[in-house]
């Protein structure tokens, strides 16, 4: 990192939490703020690396601030910090804020530091992928190019989701963990959409593991089994693209795949922009057994096969 | 002709016999069914008391966890800075105090040990006057008690929902009731609804302080989320002759009037299925009559409800207190 040091930009409607979070940051240039709209104009203004922000607060919720600040300087980073772990922020944190990392409070004060001095180091280092929309030819050629992968064994939603995606994306669809990874295998995929859990068991430490070694493929989300905690290990492990309760809705599905799709390739174009969505990655040994073995395996080997390093040239 | 008729008299009989034998079991067997309907539905019942008392336990336990959680959040991360604090003071101190003895180990009879005293002292002067750490800790600690204060009220507050320790009448201040009951429901008003407190001087009453708080908290969190996005929450009390009143009154979207006389009966629920039992309101107005009290409600659709409570003066009691 350049030798200047971290600008970190603090929002929270309790001001002894802002104290606390100036001292703990004081090796960092810290500016602190209750004042969302502040906040806001001063993301920019000082050109902070990032935000850290709580979710409940009078004026403005966390995730509306976090969204405002991600189009007004979409290079910092951005943390939620809150003491409340409902499911609509948790939500609403992925879908509109984006954030790199989702902390409850009471914060652990190493990790928090080790967070945000993370964040700081990829948001100079690595580049931001722009958010507007992609060019029609570019879609097009997105469209011919990116396989989207579903991973679900609920007819009806297989069903559905057939409607929804058939006729704009190359689809192929997968009821386990195992015939997933044999389309990874076979063609280049951009996107997955996922439930959180199949009858066989949980999926979400496969998309983790998935989004830790290829980070530039976009996961979104469809569950009805949801649940703020396993969100967060989302947000923060998996690094979610998008979260989407059942049941499946035409124009979010389709506006979420769209997005997802776009948001690849434009990090297959710039691979290093990827380095963004880096995960908190679990320790190998608490992956489940059947994960661990040959699958993990297959899940490293993967980007060779998919060869998107060479093209992305 | 008469055996025929006596065979068939008989047949007849016989038949009715039997007739009525299986209608008299198959009443008897209806009612053993009736009754073990009625047990189950008894049993049920019970269960889904049990299961809304616990579910509201349960939301009240995570709403004062939520509410724990800023504070203990900086209070941690402030012990946690001073410490470091205090380590990084200390090694500037043990560089003084090295410097002092090096001074003091000097022949300051020599010039050169005189010229390098001046130079070094006022640097060791400005190393510790000009050193914040001190300062700021002191800072963040003072914040740290006032945390730890918003915890133990918290937890004191918490207390008094959930009275082990008494199991009799306690002397109370219906006050200190609704102050009880509004810090348990700080976080679902937060940042939402606007609290307006306008508490008189009351007598003290004799009561089940836990039980009191929770009819106070049920009357709260009504109001709540009968107020939607926003809304202001007016809690009054008073005395009035040989009563002390207290009045909750919200802004929110009011009762319709045939739904009115039905609010306080066991199961009644406007709430879609899975979100409602019914059995708030008919807990709070049992605790309300078996403290000598009534309860009184009134509501304009669109424009709010006002729930007023009062309880009995214990007159005995007042000669003592006056």
């Amino acid at each position: 990192m350049t030798s200047e040091r971290i600008r970190v930009l603090c929002i929270d409607d309790e001001a002894r939490i802002l104290r606390a979070l100036k001292a703990l940051f004081r090796d960092h240039e810290v500016y602190t703020t209750t004042d969302p709209q502040e906040a806001i104009r001063w993301a920019s203004a000082h050109d902070v690396d990032v935000v850290v922000c709580d979710q409940r607060m009078p004026k403005m919720q966390g995730i509306e601030v976090l969204r405002e600040i991600r189009i007004a300087h979409p290079r910092a980073m951005r943390v939620l910090l809150t003491g409340y772990a409902d499911l609509n922020a948790v939500i609403g944190s992925v879908n509109e804020g984006e954030v790199f990392r989702y902390v409850n409070k009471p914060w652990d004060n190493t990790e928090l530091r080790h967070i945000v001095h993370l964040a700081a180091r990829l948001s100079r280092e690595a580049p931001v992928v722009a958010d507007g929309p992609v060019s029609d030819a570019e879609k097009e050629q997105a469209r011919q190019h990116v396989g989207v992968l579903v991973i679900e064994d609920d007819p009806d939603t297989q069903q559905r989701l057939r409607e929804i995606l058939q006729s704009h994306y190359q689809v192929r669809f997968a009821t386990t963990a195992e015939k997933a990874l044999q389309v990874l295998e076979q063609q280049e995929v951009g996107v997955i959409i996922s439930e959180t859990a199949l009858q066989h068991g949980d999926l979400t430490d496969l998309l983790k593991t998935l989004k830790r070694y290829h980070p530039h493929i976009a996961t979104v989300v469809v569950t009805d089994r949801a649940n703020a905690q396993v969100a967060i290990d989302l947000i923060n492990e998996g690094q979610v693209f998008r979260l989407l309760l059942k049941p499946v809705r035409m124009g979010s599905c389709r506006l979420s795949v769209d997005a997802a799709v776009g948001r690849y390739w434009q990090l297959k174009q710039n691979p290093k922009a990827a380095r963004r969505f880096v995960v908190a990655p679990k320790p190998e040994a608490q992956l489940p057994s059947w994960l661990s073995g040959g699958l993990l395996q297959r899940i490293k080997q993967l980007p060779e096969r998919l060869g998107w390093r060479s093209r992305a040239g | 002709m008469f055996e025929i008729l006596l065979l068939v008299g008989c047949a007849v009989l016989g038949a009715m016999v039997v007739f009525f034998y299986q209608r008299e079991a198959k009443a008897r067997a209806d009612l053993v069914q009736a009754q073990a309907d009625l047990e189950k539905l008894s049993a049920s019942q019970a269960q889904v008391i049990h299961t809304t008392k616990l579910a509201s336990l349960g939301q009240m336990i995570a709403g004062v966890a939520h509410e724990m959680n800023t504070p203990i959040g900086f209070v941690k991360s402030n012990v946690e800075v001073v410490s470091e604090l205090l380590g990084e003071y200390k090694q500037v101190l043990d560089k003084c105090i090295a410097a002092f003895d090096t001074i003091h180990n000097l022949d300051l009879a020599r010039p050169e040990a005189q010229a390098a005293v001046k130079r070094v002292l006022p640097k060791l002067r400005a190393a510790l006057a000009g050193d914040t750490r001190l300062g700021d800790s002191r800072e963040l600690l003072k914040d740290s008690v006032d945390g730890l204060v918003q915890i133990s009220n918290l937890v004191k507050n918490l207390k008094g929902f959930a009275r082990v320790d008494s199991d009799g009448m306690d002397l109370m201040d219906l006050n200190d009731c609704v102050e009880s009951a509004l810090t348990i429901a700080a976080h679902q008003l937060r940042d939402r609804i606007e609290v307006r407190k306008e508490l008189g001087q009351l007598p003290k009453i004799r009561g089940v302080a836990s039980q009191v708080n929770q009819v106070l908290l049920n009357l709260i969190t009504n109001a709540s989320q009968a107020m939607g996005d926003s809304g202001s929450l007016t809690l009054s009390s008073r005395r009035n002759g040989g009563q002390v009143e207290v009045e909750v009154t919200d802004t929110g979207s009011g009762i319709p009037e045939e739904v009115l006389p039905k609010i306080f009966d066991p199961f009644f629920t406007t709430k879609p299925v899975g979100e409602g039992t019914g059995l708030g309101l008919s807990i709070v107005h049992k605790i309300v009559t078996a403290h000598g009290g009534t309860i009184k409600v009134r509501s304009a659709p669109k424009k709010g409800s006002s729930f007023l409570v009062s309880f009995p003066i214990d007159h005995a009691l007042l000669k003592q207190q006056v």
